[in-house]
């Protein structure tokens, strides 16, 4: 049982300070040298006298570097805002704006100015990491419900909302990855593919830096190219499996990825969107020894809540497989639009509380108050997760109660989209909507567009121009549609408003 | 089989565009097609073609343009 993740992580150092906690394409680290960076980061956060408790925004991509300052950062007593190197400048200035951090930190050259934010530079960062080692006594660090980390989630209306998790819900989650419910591998070798900004990183990072292991990276520079991929993979010697059942996707296409070439590979955890039957299946057949867990869970209650391994039998009994068990510190009931309980075996929405339930969003009262609500005097987090709990105890996902969905992992509210396509020069009016492959996935995020007058000579060149501005603006890349659609007009509701439920029945017809 | 037509039909199903009036831009540089997308083309031209890219030889550097995915399929059909 961890108590603290600071101490948890720090004592790999002192015991054995040559053990190995980072791998970064051969590149590595010790846990001695984790502590003397982060040690002197925190040193000097220290002495810059920011405001107690007041967050820092973290910039940077895969790299032991970004650990070590997540880890400086906490221990000088604030929060990390991580994001990664892929975000478009707008939304890290939006971020800044809504965060109001002390400081921020460019692992990587930051891309833009951040208003009043004092920034500690990447030139910075390397002075204060290379300089002589520190005696740093941690006596101030986060802890309790202090918040360790806070993500920035897609919001509706143009504004990402900063889930604040403590490190009371970081603990939660961890014990529970740690117990005999995954069986992880001791000290074990893990995959870390999703960026540090994407809350599914948690799953591979904290369990296995709290537990003396090595994170293996394996950057989206290497992830786009198939070719490369998989020259890589094979010199990882992974023990543990984390990633989106999309990313695994594209690995079951390689025919070696099998136990025969990968035979240290013993365990797969899986988050961040539904696994489907087929990727499972396919994934058993290729490591059949291996362990296989689906896991569920909303950001705002700390990566994930339930956990099933999906085992021969599951996979028999099962045509749409169950997110899972609820963990054991943790309650979860399925109700009616009345908030009412239903009846084991009747779908409704999730509602989760617990001691890995956030206290809420960043400065932003108005929505925390309407997601976390308190039902017979406790707060409860609404998910806007359709499900059914079945009598063995097994939760089935049905889908949402609203207009967000996952696309590759990636949480996307269609509002938000849509607000920003409404904005963006070439579009009158543009609603996206979802395209759903034949297990339920979104597979495409399509927009249908009523175009501004143009001289464009061909619709390819227009889609064109549109993507170049939506890159250039607020939007992720992963919320940019895949395709566009051009219309004179788009259907209506009697209400006035854009029929999307006609669009989506359209698509997927 | 026309495979140029073919591939061009592919591309269209993927990307809602006609690409066949920019077959020597780059479809990776201009947001049309991502990895995600590479994966559907990899399938589709399974199931339509009959040919097997191995996915391990997918260099992007080599498949980023309408003319170079239509070489590359004809030299493996």
């Amino acid at each position: 049982m961890i108590e603290n993740m600071i101490t948890a992580i720090d004592q790999f150092a002192t015991s054995e300070p040559d053990r190995i906690a980072y791998d970064d394409l051969g590149r590595t680290n010790t846990y001695g040298e984790l502590k003397q960076r982060s040690d002197a980061l925190a040193a000097h956060l220290d002495a810059m006298q920011l405001p107690a408790h007041a967050p820092i925004l973290v910039y940077g991509g895969q790299t032991f570097d970004m650990m070590a300052t997540f880890l400086g950062v906490v221990k000088s007593g604030h929060a990390y805002v991580p994001i990664d190197t892929h975000s478009p400048l707008e939304r890290i200035t939006t971020i800044n704006e809504i965060a109001q951090p002390a400081a921020a930190i460019a692992v990587s050259a930051l891309p833009t100015t951040l208003a009043e934010t004092p920034v500690l530079t990447a030139e910075n960062l390397r002075t204060i990491f290379d300089g002589p080692a520190v005696d740093y006594q941690v006596d101030h660090a986060v802890s309790g419900d202090d918040n360790y980390y806070i993500i920035f989630t897609s919001g509706t209306t143009g504004k990402p909302k900063g889930v604040q998790i403590s490190h009371k819900n970081l603990l939660s989650y961890v014990n529970w990855m740690l117990s005999d419910d995954f069986a992880l591998p001791a000290q074990p070798r893990a995959l870390s593919q999703a960026p540090y900004s994407f809350d599914l990183s948690v799953m591979d990072w904290a369990p296995t830096l709290a537990s003396g292991g090595t994170l293996v990276a394996l950057p989206k520079t290497v992830t786009d190219n198939f070719k490369q991929l998989f020259e890589t993979l094979p010199d990882m010697d992974l023990d543990v499996w984390v990633s989106t059942p999309s990313f695994m996707d594209i690995c079951l296409l390689e025919p070696t990825f099998d136990a025969a070439h990968y035979p240290r590979l013993s365990r797969f955890l899986f988050c961040g969107e539904e696994l489907t039957h087929a990727t499972a299946q396919a994934l058993h057949d290729r490591f059949p020894a291996a362990r296989i867990f689906n896991t569920y869970g909303p950001t705002e209650t700390t990566v994930a809540v339930t956990q099933v391994e999906i085992t021969t039998e599951i996979l028999a009994d099962y045509p749409r497989l169950p997110i899972g068990y609820v963990k054991a510190d943790t309650a979860i009931s399925v109700v009616d639009d009345q908030l009412n309980p239903v009846p084991a075996g009747t779908e409704g929405e999730i509602l989760i509380s617990g001691p890995s339930m956030s206290k809420g969003y960043l400065n932003n009262p108005d929505k925390t108050a309407k997601a976390f609500i308190t039902v017979d005097g406790q707060t409860v987090y609404r998910s806007g997760d359709l499900g059914v709990q079945l009598a063995n105890g097994l939760i089935m996902y049905r889908g949402r109660t609203d207009f967000q969905i996952k696309l590759h992992g990636y949480r996307i509210e269609l509002e938000e989209v849509n607000h920003y396509l409404s904005q963006e020069d070439h579009i009158q009016v543009g609603v996206a909507v979802p395209r759903y492959d034949r297990n339920h996935k979104v597979s495409q995020l399509i927009a249908w567009v009523v175009p501004s007058e143009h001289d464009f000579a061909s619709e390819l060149d227009l889609t064109k121009a549109i993507k170049d501005n939506l890159q250039g603006g607020d939007m992720m890349e992963y919320m940019i549609p895949q395709r566009f659609v051009y219309k004179d007009s788009l259907p209506m509701t009697p209400n006035g408003k854009v029929d999307i439920k006609s669009i989506i029945a359209e698509v997927n017809q | 089989m026309d495979i140029k037509a073919t591939v061009l039909d592919i591309l269209n199903d993927l990307t809602g565009s006609d690409v066949s009036g920019a077959m020597d831009d780059n479809l990776f540089d201009s947001g049309i097609m991502d990895s995600m997308a590479s994966v559907q083309l990899l399938l589709s031209l399974q199931s339509e073609l009959g040919v097997n890219v191995p996915v391990s030889e997918f260099e992007r550097s080599e498949w980023d343009t309408p003319n170079k995915i239509i070489a590359k399929v004809e030299s493996l059909a």
